[in-house]
């Protein structure tokens, strides 16, 4: 009991005493710093674009997961996993060696007029390649917990596996993920490493944030800080609400059928 | 036509072994087994849901064995009726329908239409969450019957529902079979198998070890499993007539029923439990009790002591408890009574 309150002190104490050593002041004048909020906007929408784009691949791969066997799927897993493991810095550079101007994506985006390095666009993969991992888990999970007989029954009825994957398998996994989607979005939103050797500019809020303090020091850090927690803590509390308000009908559901 | 050619099928230490079956158009068949026998595999073959290892299936001459389950006509309805939790009544029964881009107005006509047969138009608007288990199942059995599938399966249909429920659904699967609806009904209870069956398969460790009508089946088991489904021997055929007041079976050995207290129809089947089924050495003295004078045809050891046939026109099949035997002295030959109330005769409609 007692050791579980200290760690949970361990997590808010920094936090609150980085709230209680912000002046009124310094944080209105840091909210009106141009700077400071784009880079948090930056922050918010590549994250969430990025999210939303590698969905699209990531939830079919996640019911492949969690529904067929196929070869080396230990592998697989393991392969998908690695983004958690890896210094993000290391992650950072391999990414960086496939987007630059030699590498593989890099050509490709050289030949559609842009660059990737310095750019949103890097920045969201950059985010996508550390954070995959919590979608594909949560996704995989849900999939797995969907009774696989009511895709066979609505095989039965005559749907085709698309329409059996989007009205019966997406629906009653949607909780889990959005769980996921949200994890995603936020370990995104959150990543340091693996984007500042992508993109020192455009800044997003982790990289402003180092910027400030290697330049100026804590206090001036400390404002920048406290408004992208704030901010970023309201975004993930209305994504959790809406997932939240889905989650109760489920579960009356799997209790009443399963 | 339905037909099932050397069938095997693997699933971990479980075999379905040289399965062949041919069930008929306008067919109601009965494959009867208990749990863990591979009922329900079978049927899972037919649908399509796994494939068999080696053997092929046809549908009206048709090869289905490698067909996908989504063209192959043969609609189920599962044990746990796998209802779609996150749609409503509606939702659930229009779903074929949607599946084949009907227009709304066909949709909706005939969700209608498949309800009120089913007696679950009032709550087509309902949440799945809250339907009773009867309930659940009419979805289930209206969201297949939609689909005008060549084959029904049903899986343990009767298993969830209470005695009142039984009988509807029963009555509702007997005019499904008589519109000429083929049906295929696998179940543990050798009384919705009487009840209901043209034609019974019994199905045990993966085999198929008896088949035939209901008669055949149950007067002449071919082994001890199939004579071992309790009470299923004692099974008459009768003719239903009124003597004074009174209605009364009568066999084809003129062996006589009286049916108190009972309303049978024309063409009935009796069944006698065989515990309530008393043998005594001197005729009872309850006028009111069936009595019937044989023969001690038969004593064999059973789990409950020993199994006692005894010939009085027709054959009984009692249980008689080990202490019971000593004092009624039991050798093959003897003369003996056997006698039972009108209320443990179980009156059952025949086809």
């Amino acid at each position: 009991m007692i050791l579980s309150s200290l760690v949970l002190l361990f997590i808010i104490a920094p936090l609150a005493g980085m709230f209680i050593n912000t002046g009124a002041t310094q944080f209105l004048e840091t909210v009106k710093d141009k700077e400071v909020h784009q880079s948090v906007w930056l922050t918010l929408w590549v994250s969430f674009t990025a999210t939303f784009i590698f969905s699209v691949g990531a939830i079919p791969f996640a019911w492949l997961l969690a529904r067929k066997k196929f070869p080396a799927k230990n592998f697989v897993q393991g392969i998908i996993d690695l983004p958690i493991v890896l210094p993000h810095t290391a992650a950072g550079i391999a990414l960086l060696g496939f987007i630059s101007r030699d590498g593989f994506l890099g050509k490709l985006a050289s030949f559609a007029g842009f660059d990737l390095v310095n750019h949103p666009s890097g920045i969201a993969l950059a985010m996508a390649f550390v954070s995959l991992p919590f979608l594909i888990n949560a996704a995989r999970d849900g999939f797995a917990a969907v009774p696989e007989r009511l895709e066979k029954a609505a095989l039965n009825l005559g749907a085709g596996y698309t329409k059996v994957f989007f009205t019966i398998s997406l629906p009653l996994a949607w909780r889990s993920i959005t769980t996921g989607f949200v994890m995603m979005f936020a370990r995104g939103m959150s990543e340091f490493g693996a984007v500042v050797i992508i993109a020192y500019h455009p800044m997003i809020a982790p990289v402003l944030i180092y910027e400030r303090f290697s330049s100026y020091g804590l206090n001036y850090a400390r404002p920048a800080s406290v408004f992208f927690i704030l901010v970023a803590l309201l975004f993930l509390i209305a994504l959790r609400l809406l997932s939240f308000k889905r989650k109760v009908k489920y579960i009356n559901n799997d209790a009443e059928t399963y | 036509m339905l037909r099932l050619i050397n069938i095997n099928r693997r699933l971990g230490d479980f075999v379905l072994s040289d399965i062949n079956l041919e069930v008929s158009d306008g067919q109601y068949y009965v494959l009867l087994g208990r749990s863990g026998s591979g009922k329900t595999q079978l049927l899972e073959l037919i649908a399509g849901l796994e494939h068999p290892d080696t053997g092929k299936i046809f549908l009206d001459d048709i090869e289905i064995t490698r067909q996908r389950i989504q063209d192959r006509k043969v609609g189920i309805v599962f044990q746990d009726f796998a209802v779609f939790p996150h749609m409503t009544v509606f939702g659930n029964i229009a779903y074929p329908l949607r599946a084949r881009k009907e227009d709304k107005k066909s949709i909706a006509d005939k969700v209608e239409k498949a309800a009120t047969a089913m007696n679950i138009r009032h709550i087509l608007e309902r949440s799945t969450e809250k339907l009773s288990g009867g309930e659940l199942q009419r979805v289930a059995l209206a969201r297949t019957l939609i689909t005008s599938p060549r084959l029904l399966l049903l899986d343990e249909p009767l298993s969830s529902l209470d005695t009142s429920l039984k009988d509807d659904l029963k009555r509702l699967l007997r005019n499904l079979n008589k519109e000429g609806q083929t049906i295929i009904h696998v179940t543990h209870d050798y009384g919705d198998a009487i009840s209901l069956a043209k034609r019974v398969g019994v199905i045990h460790n993966g085999k198929i070890i008896q088949e035939g009508s209901v008669n055949e089946v149950f007067n002449n088991p071919s082994n001890r499993f199939v004579a071992r489904y309790a009470g299923i021997r004692n099974f008459f055929k009768v003719d239903i007539s009124r003597e004074d007041g009174l209605f009364v079976g009568v066999t084809e050995h003129k062996v006589i029923f009286k049916l108190n207290g009972v309303t049978p129809a024309r063409n009935n089947l009796l069944l006698i439990k065989s515990d309530s089924i008393i043998i005594s050495n001197e005729m009872p003295a309850d006028i009111e009790l069936n009595a019937f004078k044989g023969k001690v045809t038969e004593i064999t050891p059973s789990e409950f002591g020993m199994e006692v046939i005894i010939d009085a026109g027709d054959l009984f099949y009692t249980n008689i408890l080990t202490s019971e035997m000593g004092k009624l002295r039991l050798i093959e030959g003897k003369e003996v009574w056997v006698s039972f109330p009108s209320k443990a005769i179980v009156v059952i409609n025949g086809n």
